[in-house]
């Protein structure tokens, strides 16, 4: 998937634009104190996006201990409030637990040096077809096979439907 | 600011007819669509002893240096216009002038007639209210395109300026130096367009096509825009062909590769018709001769391709390095994104539809 220019970059566009663009055209005080709602809830999205999944996980992994520590605070408490404190104790409180999100900038970093290596590749692969080595076009099929799949996907998931804006 | 560049219009055209007493710019407002130029409509009302004349105009600006996609000149524009007017019969706008000092509109820009006829192309097709026009548009489409590709083209181009319009090391001295010198822009530029390893779908396409040559043809003038929205149409008649900023000199089949692929991307049916021709293509070789086939067709989608792929990445590069603050410029990514699947179909990448 394509990861430049990266999300984070796109959404900051987004809120410049609106800057530049938007915000000196408005005239109206509420499309004034939407555009710059809209500026916000895109920040706020920047902010969530680095930390969400770590975010998730931990509270995941903290709540399973939580429901343990509850069922031991309440000590020998007895009746059926008690008793579904356990219970929950026993079933919630014995998940197992999620495993940490892997770095986000790493995993980025890794694909695009993978991805430099392709582009790489596709010039050596040419050099060995003008060089009239036969195997050398098999060998770029065996790249395009692995890259045409991750193309459908990426327009499949970027693509918007009609309403897009220009005429190219 | 448009007032003002309401009165720098009215100065430029003052400079164009001098007789004039007085000029008055009614109804000066943006057109939308279109990303490479900023244009406008209005209307000129010309007093020239006591007497007056309305002309319907267009401004074509360009915007901003730092934010400009193709760098392209209104002054060259301008020239190969007035050329295909004096001699050619392929239907043009004038153009009435350019100014190319920034300082005057705050971008180069070139004024032009406002062309008579339908814009809206699309009216053509798919019951469209003008469905009935459909075949005798298209013929002259046709016949206007075949003009313009057997015109000789030191007519069109007689300075020389069309041969290699943004300055990268083009050689249009034979049809083998055009393509070779054009493969060497596509692939020393790859590393200025390369925001991302996963365009490298862009350098198969740039080494395919080098491994690849199809035969040769006479090199033309060609519009190298041309596509199912830069013409109007009246009364079974193209009126206007517009656009022709990304003209230069090139293989012929590089304008039906570009509207075969257009064609398909709008939903039109340019390439249906004429139909008791057999089509656009039919038509075209009839015409000419070429017999060109759509697999050449679909090379030299691939050629157009990169020929437009190279100045979009390019400015989506400049943005992800922070050199402007373009919205556009990212947009652009979303929609350059979806167009990697048909290059994979044409590369004929395994598991792709071509």
């Amino acid at each position: 998937m394509n990861s430049s220019p990266s999300i984070d970059q796109m959404l900051a566009g987004v809120i410049l634009s609106i800057d530049d663009e938007i915000l000196p055209a408005l005239s109206n005080p509420k499309a004034q104190a939407t555009a710059q709602m809209m500026q916000s809830l895109i920040q706020a999205v920047r902010q969530m996006l680095p930390v969400f999944e770590e975010r998730i996980v931990n509270e995941h992994n903290d709540r399973i201990r939580m429901f343990r520590d509850t069922a031991a605070a309440i000590g020998e408490a007895t009746g059926p409030a008690a008793d579904r404190v356990r219970e929950r104790a026993a079933t919630l409180g014995t998940w197992a637990e999620l495993h940490a999100p892997n770095d986000a900038n790493a995993i980025i970093a890794a694909h695009t040096e993978l991805g430099r290596a392709i582009e790489a590749t596709f010039l050596d692969l040419d050099e060995l077809q003008r060089a009239g080595v036969t195997s050398a076009d098999e060998a770029v099929q065996v790249v395009r096979a692995h890259l045409g799949p991750i193309y459908l996907g990426d327009a499949q998931t970027m693509t918007v439907g009609e309403g897009m804006l220009g005429r190219g | 600011m448009s007032g003002q560049l309401e009165q720098q219009v009215a100065l430029i055209l003052k400079g164009l007819s001098p007789e004039a007493d007085h000029i008055e710019i009614l109804d000066f407002g943006p057109i939308p669509g279109g990303f490479s130029r900023e244009t406008f409509s209005f209307d000129a009302v010309i007093h020239i002893s006591g007497s007056q004349e309305r002309h319907p105009l267009i401004l074509r600006k360009d915007p901003p240096e730092s934010v400009a996609i193709l760098e392209t000149s209104r002054a060259v524009e301008h020239d190969l216009i007035e050329a295909v007017r004096r001699h050619t019969q392929i239907p043009v706008s004038e153009s009435l002038g350019y100014e190319m000092d920034r300082s005057v509109l705050g971008e180069a820009a070139m004024i032009l007639r406002r062309a008579a006829g339908n814009p809206l192309t699309s009216d053509l097709f798919h019951d469209g209210p003008d469905i009935e026009q459909v075949d005798d548009v298209v013929r002259h489409l046709c016949e206007s395109l075949v003009e313009l590709h057997q015109t000789d083209i030191s007519m069109l181009n007689p300075d020389g300026e069309l041969d290699d319009p943004r300055h990268v090391g083009i050689d249009a001295s034979s049809w083998d130096r055009y393509m070779d010198t054009t493969f060497e822009y596509y692939l020393d530029h790859y590393s200025k367009i390369n925001h991302d390893p996963m365009l490298c779908v862009v350098l198969d396409t740039f080494l395919t096509l080098r491994r690849n040559k199809p035969r040769p043809l006479p090199l033309s003038v060609i519009h190298g825009d041309f596509n199912p929205a830069n013409f109007l149409y009246a009364d079974g008649k193209v009126t206007a062909l517009i656009d022709w900023e990304n003209a230069r000199v090139g293989d012929p089949r590089e304008d039906l590769g570009w509207m075969m692929m257009m064609d398909d991307l709008s939903n039109t049916k340019i390439m249906h018709h004429p139909a008791d021709e057999g089509g656009f293509l039919a038509y075209y070789n009839k015409l000419t001769g070429y017999e060109i086939t759509e697999q050449e067709l679909g090379y030299f989608i691939l050629f157009g391709t990169g020929n437009i792929a190279v100045p979009i990445n390019a400015a989506i590069k400049r943005r992800v390095d922070g050199e402007n603050r373009e919205l556009l410029h990212l947009y652009l990514v979303q929609s350059s994104t979806a167009a990697l699947p048909g290059i994979c179909g044409l590369l004929q990448y395994p598991g792709i539809p071509a």
